[in-house]
């Protein structure tokens, strides 16, 4: 079994009722039973391909536009819809509301899942590797020593250093979407299900981080119908309904977001009816299971601040630094690069690191180790990282907004005018008002950060005294760096 | 007691945001600012400048490369500036499209907090990023939100500690009652 499957339950997040039942800590609403048609939606066989179609020829009308488009950034639609709209929509809405619906719709693996299935929309019966559909390829098993997220985190690390000439030269934007697009589909016809999408996809690893936020959950109804009733598993070996589960996910299991595509087959093969689509408070999963997992929260965080400064900043020599591309300037592009990986790598985990020290002894307990602290406590900065994004990339739309609306009529920068909306002219829509937004986001943020931090350490401690005193320094730490988003957006 | 201190809390934060704003003083000096900005592909030098709410700002413009925009969010002006021209085209977005020529741009600095300028013609690749800031004090958003900040943090403690203070007094009472 890979490791994302072997979700244990989140201690956190339970409570145990007096006969016994594990339940759900705060409010589920299961969109299934109150808009029945929900279901019926998510388990009609058609439903990804529907979604995953129109996507799959945007796409490529995006790497046409990249390749044969205006070479100025925004002036082609595929730097402005991936990396301002597409880059909006997913970290404001999409992920803190609907989890990792995108997985759903994403192009990436079109082909490599068809290739896997060789179906669009049907289902294949069969026996094999412990399943109970027929699937094609290699399927061979992604090796052990790689079954984590460390990949992702270098792999965007990596990505994210070449981000200016990424959001600003069309053809840059076709290599890294059209190389990915590639990758994903020869890894399909080599490995087993979405392994491109668990251990590799860049987008996938922070998605996965910040579905924990989601206030939508996809889970099993009654996980004791699961572990007892069930015998089949089919939600992961698969059925004559639906597909095993690409994620590797056993819903008699999933306790958490992370690793959960929201493909929805585990709605159509469930024999016992017994998947749920919930609305659920924000910042429900709070298990952060390793340093993977943490390393991915400080690479966010570093990230964000560093394109805070560059993106966002008037600093004109770090701007020269990051566009290499342009410049030449290849020494300063080295201090560029090296500041980015010291921060996310080093600079913030050793920090962390000290907060979860000072945590333990503060604590004055020795039954809670600093790995421990340092680890579970990491979550902290999964929702002040997902505020503070969505506070970077207001900005963004409100600057670049108009940009949307004039290449629509003229995608390709080829002064076209097919809408009528080519010669609106460029202005900031409320951008002065950015900080009125910024604010109220940043405290946000770290009141989760805080809140859910302190059930972390209650969980930790039994003393509620040991358990707020361990909590203080990373807390401070949290409070600055809020401080310093603040700085850099309004100060 | 849930209710008690989830009110306290709140107005920890509004309390503890209201304070650095009020210390920064109403005051307006109307001071005659003078600023001289150039523009390059894609910064502007100074990045930032830095006045005071009612000061009268003028500020000359130069590009040193190809056409610029200066577009103040905020201050309703637009300008365009190519190399070697002293003279500014300026506008003002909500009254039209139309520019006119003058030799610097004067307003008043009425609005305090951080407003970008930004450059509003497509310079090259690294455009839509091109910008500067002014900052008009006293700001305060920026004071505002860090106080709010500090106070998140206090009144986390404050709960925290409340909590574990009302824990260690139940069991201690349960201890005396068994004793």
């Amino acid at each position: 079994m890979d490791k994302p499957q072997q979700d244990s339950t989140d201690t956190i997040q339970k409570t145990v009722q007096p006969d016994g039942k594990v339940k759900n800590k705060g409010f589920r609403i299961d969109l299934f039973k109150l808009i029945p048609l929900t279901k019926k939606i998510c388990q009609w066989r058609s439903l990804q391909f529907l979604l995953v179609f129109p996507t799959m020829v945007i796409f490529l009308v995006f790497l046409y536009s990249g390749l044969f488009g205006s070479t100025v950034g925004n002036r082609n639609i595929i730097v402005i819809f991936v990396w301002i709209f597409w880059w909006f929509l997913l970290i404001t809405f999409m992920v803190p509301f609907a989890s990792r619906i995108w997985c759903l719709v994403c192009p990436f693996p079109f082909f490599g899942e068809w290739f896997q299935r060789l179906a669009f929309i049907k289902v294949r019966v069969g026996k094999m590797l412990g399943m109970r559909n027929k699937m094609y390829g290699l399927n061979k098993r992604w090796p052990k020593f790689l079954s984590n997220i460390w990949l992702q985190n270098i792999l965007f690390l990596g990505m994210c250093t070449f981000s200016a000439m990424l959001l600003t030269r069309p053809i840059v934007s076709v290599i890294a979407l059209g190389g990915l697009f590639f990758i994903a589909t020869v890894l399909s016809m080599i490995y087993r299900q979405r392994t491109f999408c668990m251990y590799l996809c860049p987008v996938g690893g922070f998605q996965g981080l910040y579905a924990m936020t989601s206030m939508l959950e996809l889970r099993a109804t009654d996980k004791e119908v699961c572990r007892k009733t069930c015998k089949t598993k089919n939600c992961l070996t698969g059925s004559e309904k639906g597909w095993g589960c690409p994620w590797f996910q056993y819903m008699g299991k999933m306790e958490r977001n992370n690793y959960c595509g929201m493909c929805m087959e585990c709605v159509k093969s469930c024999p016992n009816d017994n998947i749920s689509l919930n609305v659920r408070p924000f910042c429900s999963d709070t298990l952060i299971k390793g340093y993977d997992e943490a390393w991915k929260s400080f690479i966010m965080l570093a990230l964000a601040m560093v394109y805070s400064v560059t993106l966002l900043g008037p600093y004109g020599t770090i701007k020269d630094w990051a566009n290499v591309a342009e410049t030449r300037n290849w020494k300063g592009f080295g201090i560029y690069a090296a500041i980015i990986w010291f921060t996310a790598l080093v600079a913030i985990p050793s920090v962390w690191a000290l907060g979860a020290w000072l945590g333990k002894v503060l604590s004055g307990s020795d039954k809670v180790s600093t790995k421990e602290i340092f680890i579970r406590y990491s979550y902290m900065l999964v929702p002040l990282g997902l505020l503070a994004w969505i506070a970077f990339s207001f900005p963004l739309i409100m600057i670049n907004g108009l940009y949307i609306v004039s290449i629509v009529s003229d995608p390709l920068g080829w002064g076209w005018n097919l809408v009528g909306t080519a010669d609106i002219p460029w202005a900031p829509i409320f951008s002065e008002y950015t900080a009125h937004v910024q604010i109220p986001l940043l405290l946000l943020g770290l009141f989760y950060a805080i809140k859910r931090g302190y059930d972390i350490s209650l969980s930790l401690y039994q003393d509620k005294a040991k358990a707020a005193r361990s909590l203080i320094p990373l807390g401070v730490v949290c409070t600055v760096v809020v401080l310093a988003f603040l700085k850099l957006f309004t100060g | 007691m849930k209710l008690k201190l989830t009110v306290s809390c709140i107005l920890i934060v509004l309390i503890c945001a209201i304070i650095p704003p009020s210390f920064a003083g109403l005051s307006s000096s109307g001071e005659k600012k003078e600023f001289y900005i150039t523009a390059r592909q894609y910064a502007y030098e100074p990045g930032k400048i830095s006045v005071n709410k009612g000061d009268e700002v003028h500020i000359k413009l130069a590009s040193l490369d190809v056409i610029h925009g200066f577009f103040l969010e905020g201050y309703d002006i637009d300008a365009q500036i190519e190399p070697g021209v002293q003279k500014i085209k300026m506008r003002h977005p909500s009254q039209g499209r139309e520019f006119t020529e003058v030799d610097e741009i004067v307003f008043t600095a009425d609005r305090p907090g951080k407003f970008r300028f930004r450059c509003s013609h497509t310079c090259g690749t690294m455009h839509p990023f091109m910008q500067g800031e002014m900052l008009v004090n006293p700001n305060y958003p920026f004071l505002a939100g860090s106080g709010g900040t500090v106070g998140v943090f206090i009144s986390a403690l404050l709960t925290m500690f409340v909590l574990a203070k009302k824990d260690t007094s139940a069991a201690a009472e349960k201890e005396l009652q068994h004793g």
